[in-house]
């Protein structure tokens, strides 16, 4: 699975900072952003690619927005993103309730070393690694005939092939959310009745 | 998505509601009481009588009885207020009927649910004048506790009955035309009332009403309690007396130039003064402060049989909840103001609550926006209420600097009429020496006898002046520990948020590259790092350098260049700071200044100037912080000036007070300009607040410093 970095950080000199070198080294991808706004363009142009966010929380004035708001922000554009808080400052209640509230996908300390950086960013790898949008791109594939085949009608009678859902999942869309809650059910209404053969 | 029918859905009360509102939001009784007698004034009663009958031990015919004499409800008032929740209507009609036309103290529309804090059963009396039938109202709490616990067992939501719908029963009784008023008759009583008990609901009733309260004149208010103990079979609630206080200070307001008095400490005339300055947000408000030194306080003590206990406020002459809840420790009792919680309270003769005695007068009109909150433990979190409390905290200061500086002034007055006894004692000496010229051989030998004590008195006084001196230095030099306790608190602060990034930063690149090296791929990489490395390093000499001056001694004096100093505070020691937040600098001072003169205390002075303005200077655009110099004949004036949010006409006076800060949580904030304060004026130098030299807004400091002669 390809996975794009996107570090969003006020600190120019983190640009060449070790951890980026590192997630470069294994992930290939990673795109570092100094302003805030424009590291969040990128995160709304690119929901069809696999990201993962590394975000500082403490802003320098001349920024509007601090780590708080961008993390609310991105999770408001797709609750799919893996965001790992990176920050100087502890772990304080203030960051528990972001992980709550916005769901941080976990908080890393700017003098934690590369081996337990790297434990939480390939934890988020293999979190969006097994996340259904993911499951789909890989029977994709692995079965490129399957990718246009109709296989979702909605209430109002549009017709989805498989690619399009994978989309709108990514795109988090009504459908996109609609036809993962409703796979969920779904395959739990199939394990209930023993039909997991079909 | 189109609409396809579209319903209402109503919101419901669960029954345990009940609860919610009153045992549970109410969590002390004598608030609960509170809440019931505070009903009765608002329905212009004169005479309250509070009855505890057979509370102790308990038993079915345990009552609490709260009878009034007030205008009494007829049905359509139980209908339509006393059996709605949060009613509104002393939210409108903020006078109760003519002629008491009193402001009324509820508000919430919740108070009666506090009887389910002292009992769960209520029956409920009531009549208005020439009414021939009294309207009686049962209300059986246990009825809806009964509901809550069997609704545990049922297993679907739509039979369980709602709050609103359980059913209270009423009836009439006949009764005489001319009585009035309302009977609270609470049974299945919830707690044991012990003798010291009503004597705590005694002691806190009669802090209901304000002492300055001039409500008693017109239309009494008057509290009785009844109870089956020895004094308390027809008390009447006295208000709290004052006396023996060692100050008492009054301010006031002036409602029609919107001007609010305020106290002033004066140095020159070591007195202290009412000034009046503009409103403050707070609103105009009145203070009654009474101070009691060690010895006041103790006659006060013995006296009344009473503690002295803080600050209380009241609106329009009734005490606002918070500081009814009563606690047995002292100790435990809620600071909702703050005065205990001032940092460093121990040092600097700081008052507490325990040697104050407050009444502050708000009222609704001028008040509006200080607003007790629901459940009476405090107030609504906003401007106006922050600034009440800043409000007192900043007279509290005033009065503490004054008598600071009155033993002060003792002291030095102890030290001069010990060097004068040394004075008297030689001239003595010299007399008797005299005398004995010509005295008789046997009054040479009493003489010689005096002389000889004479010698020892002198000795013991010139010991104690030795003593005091000693004393009066270590004191000085504890004050002064304490100061570089609390700035070094600031720096490491800094510091170590500094040296966190920093090491983060060596941390991973030297992780980086014993990790990969050698690989030649990885060659530009290793470059980058490795200056990385280099840099970071350098940043973390410059903060040691700076900790370490810190643990410099306090006391040398050395020749500082004043150019040089700001120079490198603004250059190097600030300087990732300044570049941080886009500040530019200005220093316009003469190359040659030299000043004698210890150089951490010079330092610190611009020190707290500089982070005093960065803080002022957030938020806002094109930021400049300027220092200048202007040399006279007899004194070195310096400005400091930055264009950020400016100092508030009302904060000019208190600028300098020690602790003078919102939250006492927020580090060494209401330390720094109290710091400079004490600094400048160590150096028998002046510092105020001058009109802002950059402008639109901004603050310039002002510090004059004498030349030595």
């Amino acid at each position: 699975m390809n996975v794009t970095f996107v570090i969003i950080d006020d600190n120019e000199e983190i640009r060449e900072h070790s951890l980026l070198f590192t997630l470069e080294d294994k992930y290939k991808n990673v795109n570092f952003y100094s302003n805030p706004n424009e590291g969040l363009q990128f995160i709304k142009d690119n929901l069809d690619v696999n990201l993962i966010v590394l975000l500082d929380i403490e802003f320098s004035e001349k920024d509007k927005k601090n780590g708080h708001i961008l993390l609310e922000e991105i999770y408001n554009t797709s609750a799919l993103i893996p965001v790992i808080l990176w920050s100087g400052i502890n772990e304080t209640t203030e960051e528990f309730s972001d992980f709550i509230n916005n769901h941080a996908f976990g908080f890393l300390s700017k003098t934690s070393t590369l081996d337990e950086s790297m434990l939480i960013v390939d934890k988020a790898y293999n979190h969006l690694k097994n996340s259904l949008d993911n499951t789909i791109e890989d029977w994709i594939i692995q079965n490129e005939v399957d990718k246009d085949k109709t296989i979702y009608l909605n209430a109002d009678g549009d017709s989805f092939s498989l690619n399009d859902i994978l989309k709108e999942i990514r795109l988090q869309t009504p459908i996109g959310k609609e036809f993962s809650s409703k796979l969920n059910a779904l395959t739990i209404d199939l394990l209930l009745r023993k039909k997991e053969k079909l | 998505m189109p609409k396809n029918s579209e319903k209402s859905i109503k919101f419901n009360f669960d029954v345990s509601a009940y609860r919610l509102l009153g045992r549970e939001l109410i969590t002390d009784r004598i608030t609960a009481l509170f809440e019931l007698v505070k009903n009765s004034y608002d329905a212009n009663a004169e005479n309250v009588t509070v009855e505890f009958q057979n509370i102790n031990p308990l038993s079915t015919d345990s009552k609490i009885i709260i009878k009034d004499d007030g205008i009494g409800m007829q049905f359509s008032d139980i209908k339509n207020k006393w059996m709605v929740i949060g009613t509104s209507s002393k939210r409108r009609e903020r006078l109760s009927p003519s002629p008491h036309n009193r402001k009324v103290s509820g508000k919430k529309g919740v108070g009666r649910f506090a009887v389910d804090k002292l009992g769960e059963k209520l029956v409920l009396k009531t009549k208005k004048k020439n009414d021939s039938q009294l309207l009686c109202l049962e209300t059986d709490w246990s009825h809806y506790s009964g509901l809550e616990n069997s609704q545990f067992k049922l297993n679907f939501e739509d039979e369980k009955p709602f709050f609103t719908d359980v059913e209270n029963s009423y009836w009439y009784e006949d009764d005489s035309k001319d009585n009035q008023g309302t009977t609270l008759e609470i049974s299945l009583v919830s707690e044991i009332w012990t003798e010291e008990d009503v004597n705590r609901a005694y002691k806190e009733l009669s802090k209901l009403v304000s002492p300055n309260s001039n409500l008693k004149k017109t239309y009494p208010f008057n509290i009785t309690i009844k109870a089956p103990y020895s004094g308390f079979e027809n008390k009447i609630v006295k208000t709290q007396l004052i006396d023996f206080a060692t100050k008492k200070v009054e301010l006031s307001f002036n409602a029609v130039n919107k001007k609010q008095e305020i106290l002033q400490y004066n140095k020159a005339e070591n007195d202290l003064s009412l000034i009046s300055v503009p409103e403050r947000p707070c609103g105009l408000l009145k203070l009654t402060l009474y101070y009691f030194n060690q010895e006041d306080k103790r006659k006060y003590k013995s006296h009344f049989k009473s503690d002295i206990d803080g600050i209380k406020i009241y609106r329009d002459g009734i005490i606002t909840t918070p500081f009814a809840e009563y606690v047995s420790h002292q100790e435990k009792q809620k600071d909702i103001l703050g005065i205990d919680k001032r940092r460093y309270s121990g040092f600097f003769e700081r008052f507490g609550s325990r040697d104050l005695l407050g009444f502050v007068e708000i009222t609704d009109e001028n008040n509006p926006n200080i607003i007790e909150s629901t459940n009476r433990q405090g107030f609504v979190d906003n401007e106006a209420w922050e600034e009440l409390r800043k409000f007192i905290i900043e007279q509290i200061v005033q009065l503490e600097t004054y008598y600071k500086n009155i033993k002060k002034s003792e002291r030095e007055s102890t030290k001069s009429s010990l060097g004068g006894a040394s004075k008297d004692l030689k001239s003595i000496k010299k007399e008797i020496a005299s005398i004995k010229k010509e005295a008789s051989p046997q009054v040479k030998q009493k003489l010689k006898n005096i002389e000889a004590n004479l010698g020892k008195i002198q000795g013991s006084v010139t010991k104690s002046i030795k003593d005091y001196a000693n004393l009066e230095k270590e004191s000085k030099q504890k004050e002064n520990l304490f100061f570089s306790l609390v700035s070094l608190q600031t720096y490491a602060a800094m510091f170590s948020h500094m040296t966190k990034h920093t090491i983060g930063h060596i941390l991973t690149s030297a992780e980086y590259f014993s990790k990969n090296y050698p690989n030649q791929k990885l060659e530009s990489r290793f470059i980058k790092i490795s200056k990385n490395i280099y840099n970071e390093m350098l940043k973390l000499r410059k903060g040691v350098d700076f900790m370490l001056k810190y643990a410099k001694s306090d006391t040398e004096f050395e020749e500082i260049n004043v150019k040089n100093l700001v120079l490198n505070l603004f250059e190097d020691i600030y300087f990732d700071r300044f570049i941080d937040e886009n500040i530019k600098t200005e220093i316009v001072i003469n190359d040659d200044l030299i000043l004698n003169y210890n150089r951490k205390s010079i330092e610190d002075i611009f020190d707290n100037l500089i982070s005093n303005s960065i803080k002022a200077l957030k938020g806002r655009n094109d930021k400049i912080i300027k220092c200048s110099s202007i040399t006279s004949k007899n004194d070195l004036t310096i400005l400091f000036s930055d264009n950020g949010i400016g100092i508030k006409e009302e904060d000019k006076f208190r600028i300098f007070d020690i602790f003078f800060t919102k939250t006492s949580e927020d580090g060494g904030a209401g330390m720094g300009l109290y710091m400079v304060k004490t600094r400048v004026e160590a150096m028998q130098g002046n510092i105020e607040v001058v009109e802002n030299e950059l402008k639109p807004s901004g603050a310039t400091f002002k510090i004059t410093l004498p030349f030595k002669k």
